[in-house]
Order: C-alpha cells, then sequence, then structure tokens
C-alpha cells in the first residue's frame, strides 16, 4: 500500500521529467537513424547507422572533434588555474572583500554574445584597444581571429575570461568549507605557505575541483555562441568547433537526421569525458 | 424600435470589421520595408484590405520562416524571400506558383530586368516570385585617389600606362596592391569571414574572370582554370592588398573601412554608395567615392521576391498587395523615396534618375549581373565553398586543392538535392 502511494505520489515528477529529458533524446535518437530533413520532413526510409558512418568519414567532422577536445582542454585548464588562484586570493583576509565579489562576478552575467561583442571591440584589428596600445608601445598587435594560428587560442581567452568567475567563485566556496583542523596542525608542524597548499588545501579541495571540472567541461563542449559571433568557424577551419558544426549541418544543410546523429556523438565525447574525470577524480580519491 | 436599430447597427459593423481581410507578413528591418509601410494606407483605401508588417533582423527570417511554412497554415499571407532562399522555398513545394494570377490579372512582367526575373523570379521554369528589390555588387571606389597626381606617375612608371578605373580582374588586383604600396590605404576593404561574406566576395572574382560555378545543366564547372585564377587573384588581393584582419572582416568592417577612409575600393553591394557618400556618416570620404560594374563586367547579383505561401489563407488577396505593390504608380514612388527597383522602366525614369544619378550605373551592373546556382541547398553551399576559399586564403590549402574541394563539395550538394546523378 505505501509503495502504491509512493508511485502515486512520483508519478507527475516522473511523467514531467519523461516529458522534458527523456521525449526530445529519444526523438533525437530516432531522427539520427532516419533521412529526415527539412525538405522532407518524414522518418522514413530508416537509414540506420549511415549517418554516424559518414561522420566519421568526413575529415571537417573529424577536424571539429579534435578542435572541441583542445578547447576544451585549454578553457577548462586555463579557468582551473586561473579561478584557483582568484579564490586563493580571495580566501586570504582582506579589506574591501564585497567589491572583489562583486567585480569577479560581472563576467558571469553577462550573456555570451554580449561578451563576443565586447571582445570583438576589444581585439579589433584596427580599433580596438589593445591594437592601439600594442601600437603606442611598439608593437604590432598579431590579427587575434583572422590568423588561424591565434583564432582557437584567442576564442579560448575570451571564454576563460567569462567562464573564470564562475570556477572562482565554487572554489572560494570549496575553500572556505574546508576543515580548519588540518591546516593548523600543517602550520604548527612548520609547513610553508606552499606546502600547506599543495599537501592539504589541494588534495582536501579534490572533489569540488572534480565538479568544476565536469561542468565546465560538459559547458565548453557545446560552445557555439561565442564562434558563431567571433569567427564562423574561420579562418579556414581553423575555429569550427562541434556545436557550431552541428548547427550548420542542421539550418544550412537542412539535414536533421544527421545533426542528430551528430549530437549524439558530441554527448558520446562529453559522458566519455565526464566518465574518465568521475574516476579519476572521485573514484581514486 | 430604436434600441433594436442601434443593435443591428452594432452587429454589421462588428460583421463587417470581421469580415475584413489583415494580410500579415514577416519583413525585414530595413529601409525597403518602411518605404512600403509608409505607402500601405494608399493600399488599404484602395482595397478595404489592411496590411500588417512583423519587423525582424535578417537573421531571425529564415528559422521563423521555415516554422510557419512547415505548419498546417501560415501566419504569413504573403513573404518577402532572399534570393538564397529562392531554390529552397519552391524544392520544398512551401511556394504558390504564381503564373495563374499573373494571368488571370494580366500583370505585366515585362519591364522587370531579365536578370532579376532570373535570379528571384523563376525555378525551374515555374514563376514563384515576382522581384522586389535588388542588392547587386559592383564595385566601389575613390575617385580622389584614381585622380591623385602623383600616384598617377608612379603607376605609369611602374607599369607603363595610366592608372585608372580596373577593367579587367588582373587589373583590378594590380591597382590594388598598388594603392596598398604607395597610397598608404588598403588596396581593397574585403570581407573573407569564411561564410557568405567571403562566399559573396568571391563569386565576383569568378563571374568577373569569366568563370562560373556551373553551367545550366548544373555541371560545376568551377573547378576550371578560370575559377582556379579567379582564387588565385582573390588570394593574392586579401594577403597583400586587403584591410588587417581581412581573414574575419564582414560587411560591417568593409563599411567603416572605406567610410574611414581607410581604403581605396571595396566589391560590394551597390547599395553601400549612398551611405559611404552621405556626408554625415563617412565626412572624409564623401564625395569622393563612386560605383563602378564589377571589374571584368559580371557581378554577383542579389535580391528579394515576393511570395505567396501555400499554406496562406488569403493568397488572392496576398497577390492583390502584390499586384498594388508593384504597380507602375507605386514603384516610381518606392524609386523616389530610395527603392532599389528591379523593373527597368524604374531605373530609367527621368524624375527617378534626377533624384538619384548613380541608377544609371546599377542599371549596368544589374544588366550584367549573374546569379550563384540558386537551388535547395545554397546556404549550405555558400558555407561550403566559403570555407575552402577561407583555407586557401589563410594558407591552409593550396589554391589548386581549394578550388578543387570547392567544386567537390558543390558536386555534392547538387547531387544531394537530386540535380544531377
Amino acid at each position: 500500500m505505501r509503495a502504491r502511494v509512493g508511485v502515486l505520489f512520483a508519478s507527475p515528477g516522473v511523467l514531467v521529467l519523461a516529458g522534458v529529458v527523456a521525449f526530445p533524446l529519444v526523438y533525437a535518437l530516432l531522427l539520427s537513424f532516419s533521412s529526415y530533413t527539412f525538405l522532407k520532413p518524414t522518418l522514413t526510409p530508416f537509414v540506420g547507422l549511415t549517418h554516424y558512418v559518414e561522420a566519421f568519414h568526413d575529415p571537417y567532422f573529424l577536424n571539429a572533434v579534435k578542435l572541441t577536445t583542445l578547447y576544451a582542454f585549454l578553457t577548462v585548464g586555463m579557468s582551473l588555474l586561473v579561478g584557483l588562484s582568484i579564490a586563493v586570493l580571495l580566501f586570504q583576509p582582506a579589506p574591501g572583500k564585497e567589491l572583489y565579489y562583486a567585480v569577479i562576478s560581472i563576467p558571469m552575467l553577462i550573456a555570451p554574445v554580449g561578451v563576443a561583442l565586447i571582445w570583438k571591440m576589444i581585439l579589433h584589428p584596427e580599433l580596438g584597444i589593445v591594437t592601439y596600445i600594442l601600437s603606442r608601445l611598439g608593437m604590432n598587435a598579431p590579427d587575434f581571429f583572422g590568423d588561424p594560428h591565434y583564432a582557437l587560442f584567442t576564442l579560448a581567452l575570451v571564454d576563460t575570461w567569462q567562464q573564470v568567475s564562475f570556477v572562482a567563485l565554487v572554489l572560494l566556496a570549496g575553500l572556505r568549507s574546508l576543515p580548519k583542523e588540518p591546516l593548523e596542525a600543517a602550520l604548527v608542524d612548520g609547513a610553508s605557505f606552499f606546502q600547506r597548499f599543495r599537501l592539504v588545501t589541494l588534495p582536501l579541495l579534490r572533489p569540488v575541483i572534480g565538479v568544476v571540472l565536469i561542468l565546465q567541461t560538459i559547458a565548453e563542449l557545446r560552445t557555439y555562441d561565442l564562434v558563431y559571433v567571433l569567427t564562423r568557424g574561420g579562418p579556414g577551419a581553423a575555429t569550427d568547433l562541434l556545436a557550431y558544426f552541428i548547427y550548420r549541418k542542421a539550418f544550412l544543410g537542412l539535414d536533421l537526421g544527421g545533426a542528430s546523429a551528430l549530437a549524439y556523438l558530441l554527448l558520446f565525447l562529453t559522458l566519455g569525458l565526464v566518465i574518465f574525470y568521475y574516476r579519476r577524480v572521485f573514484q581514486e580519491s | 424600435m430604436k434600441a433594436f436599430k442601434w443593435l443591428l447597427a452594432a452587429v454589421l459593423v462588428l460583421g463587417m470589421a470581421q469580415a475584413q481581410v489583415v494580410l500579415r507578413a514577416l519583413m525585414e528591418d530595413v529601409p525597403e520595408t518602411h518605404i512600403i509601410q509608409k505607402l500601405l494606407p494608399d493600399f488599404e483605401k484602395k482595397t478595404g484590405i489592411k496590411v500588417e508588417f512583423e519587423t525582424v533582423q535578417y537573421g531571425a527570417m529564415h528559422d521563423k520562416l521555415v516554422s510557419q511554412l512547415l505548419a498546417p497554415e501560415s501566419s504569413y499571407d504573403f513573404l518577402e524571400v532572399d534570393f538564397l532562399w529562392a531554390g529552397e522555398f519552391p524544392a520544398a513545394g512551401w511556394l504558390e506558383p504564381l503564373e495563374p494570377y499573373v494571368e488571370k490579372s494580366g500583370f505585366d512582367l515585362s519591364p522587370y530586368l531579365p536578370s532579376m526575373l532570373d535570379l528571384v523570379g523563376y525555378y525551374k521554369g515555374k514563376l514563384y516570385m515576382v522581384p522586389m528589390y535588388n542588392y547587386a555588387m559592383g564595385l566601389i571606389y575613390r575617385t580622389d585617389l584614381l585622380e591623385d597626381p602623383q600616384l598617377k606617375a608612379k603607376y605609369r612608371e611602374l607599369y607603363g600606362k595610366d592608372l585608372g578605373l580596373p577593367q579587367t580582374l588582373a587589373d583590378y588586383v594590380q591597382t590594388s596592391i598598388f594603392m596598398k604600396k604607395y597610397a598608404g590605404v588598403a588596396g581593397a576593404a574585403m570581407q573573407g569571414q569564411r561564410g557568405d561574406p567571403n562566399f559573396m566576395e568571391f563569386s565576383n572574382y569568378v563571374f568577373g574572370n569569366g568563370g562560373d560555378f556551373a553551367d545550366g545543366s548544373w555541371h560545376v564547372t568551377l573547378d576550371s582554370p578560370t575559377g582556379e585564377q579567379a582564387l588565385d587573384y582573390y588570394v593574392k588581393n586579401i594577403r597583400q592588398a586587403a584591410q588587417k584582419g581581412a581573414l574575419n572582416a564582414n560587411l560591417d568592417d568593409t563599411y567603416r573601412e572605406m567610410c574611414e577612409g581607410r581604403a581605396w575600393s571595396m566589391i560590394t553591394y551597390w547599395w553601400m554608395l549612398p551611405q559611404i557618400n552621405d556626408s554625415a556618416k563617412c565626412p572624409k570620404v564623401a564625395g569622393k567615392v563612386n560605383l563602378a560594374v564589377m571589374p571584368g563586367s559580371h557581378g554577383v547579383n542579389g535580391g528579394w521576391g515576393w511570395a505567396i505561401p501555400r499554406n496562406s489563407a488569403n493568397k488572392e488577396a496576398a497577390w492583390k498587395f502584390i499586384e498594388w505593390v508593384e504597380s507602375p504608380e507605386i514603384i516610381k514612388k518606392r524609386a523616389l523615396m530610395g527603392h532599389a527597383p528591379t523593373r527597368r522602366d524604374a531605373l530609367t525614369d527621368p524624375d527617378v534618375l534626377a533624384k538619384y544619378p548613380y541608377y544609371s550605373a546599377v542599371l549596368k551592373i544589374l544588366e550584367g549581373a549573374k546569379k550563384v546556382p540558386i537551388f535547395a541547398y545554397t546556404a549550405e553551399m555558400e558555407d561550403v565553398i566559403g570555407r575552402e576559399v577561407s583555407q586557401a586564403a589563410a594558407g591552409q590549402k593550396d589554391v589548386k586543392a581549394a578550388i578543387h574541394d570547392a567544386a567537390k563539395g558543390l558536386y555534392g550538394l547538387f547531387k544531394k538535392a537530386g540535380l544531377v546523378k
């Protein structure tokens, strides 16, 4: 009887979850096995794994996978490094910390399209403030988004600028929740600041870092808006990230079946990395 | 009795109000739309049909239109369709063929320029649209630099001929490189960003060099010596004559370059001319800029057309609107208000020419303009060819391989569209 009541109470939530999460996922999976296009919007004929096989034979898709993985490592790595440094600095006693918190939160509050437009003008090859400052210093500013050697890295820097505030705030919350005793014991034992940080703080913070790593990786693998506003995947194919590649497949190629298959491959890539991090960070600790 | 009369009158008024046809359309938020909006009261007075425009930015139009066209009944009774979708929409069966309406109403198609009817009129021999306005591409250049005595002397010294308006693509690239070296400005403000910007720009090089993307049977001709040479010229110009950052520049960037007097030329939409010649917007160069046909006599044609969706509930009323808005009287009114005509009568009208003398150059541009392949995957074609052109320009691929891959990609899209086997 109690079990039945439990099922009854849980069923609205389960139904909502099924409608919101499961239905789109199952429908997208069905689409990925079909020849559904905007021109011929039907699920038949069934094409099986054709879209998946084609993806692995497309050098531009493989390039997008490679670039997206590299981009995720770059952005997640940089935001963790900078975010952790900021969190440690904010953890130290200092006057007017509220002001720092407010300032550090600003990038997080701006929409990614706004961030992209701001940086587009800052790094503009002729009108940008960075170009101006470098030229006043007698230096030749690089063509940040127009040179294929710099474009992906510049994109990653812009993204990092926005993501750092989230990472710093989460890590700061993590630092504040750490037990004080091990740190005090290390201090009594005469450990230096860096020894305490490396041997006590970092291992204790590992689960929080793990969460940030997983959340950021998921977010970075889906990067679309910055590419759309700043580079459109160019120059050449230098910033052709997966999410933008999938968007073009759907809305320029009108191929919803193919795009769904690529979206599933992106999901597998994301899941793969998340499982890898989860095992390394949580299970080993 | 009096109360009954009032009730009857109220019911009649309510009934009439309900019977009034209201036409709705999704329109791009550009001057052309605002011009027509100002004239709408005239249509409403004449026909009793009310017209409502929903104006949005270009980027939002395609997706909005597609979702409406896929629905059983569209919220839009007539459409304005960009030439880039002029293959996709009829191929999907979303548009009403217009021949029956033309025949029934005796609508005269003869004043329309053949290049415009070819671009946004017919698809596979059937009329689906009536040309609305054009945005063909040509060469905008600084006259003061071409007339500069020192530059003239230097050019003669270097090349043994007079500095002047280039007539061929080779001349244009040579003059651009010369200007970059000796005039202290970029020779060409180029929109090299991958996708629509670089595809549209590069297409002018293909046509200007005497090439084409495909022949009448959809046989790809891009992978030819003229196509390869066109890409070679494009790469040379973007590397040696263009402004810094050209590989990621779009239309706005090139406009700023010209407006600020930092470039000698740009290959762009002709309507850019009055913008740059506006002394309030571009005081540094206003009055020193002119428009010409793309070197090599052929540039890219562009434009919009009026169409009626198959799932419109008010097709007859929608045609009445198209008939009115494209009537000689309204066309002249629109042209005098700044409309970009698609009809010869408007482009040669003495009153219109007196107000906009450069329309004679626009007519020449339109007469020589060629269209890029219009089919179901035109938007994807821009992406595929734009990617290869960008790779060649960025030095990621050599010109021969890039043009070969662009042609291969184009063939793949023709095949996907069922145009070739």
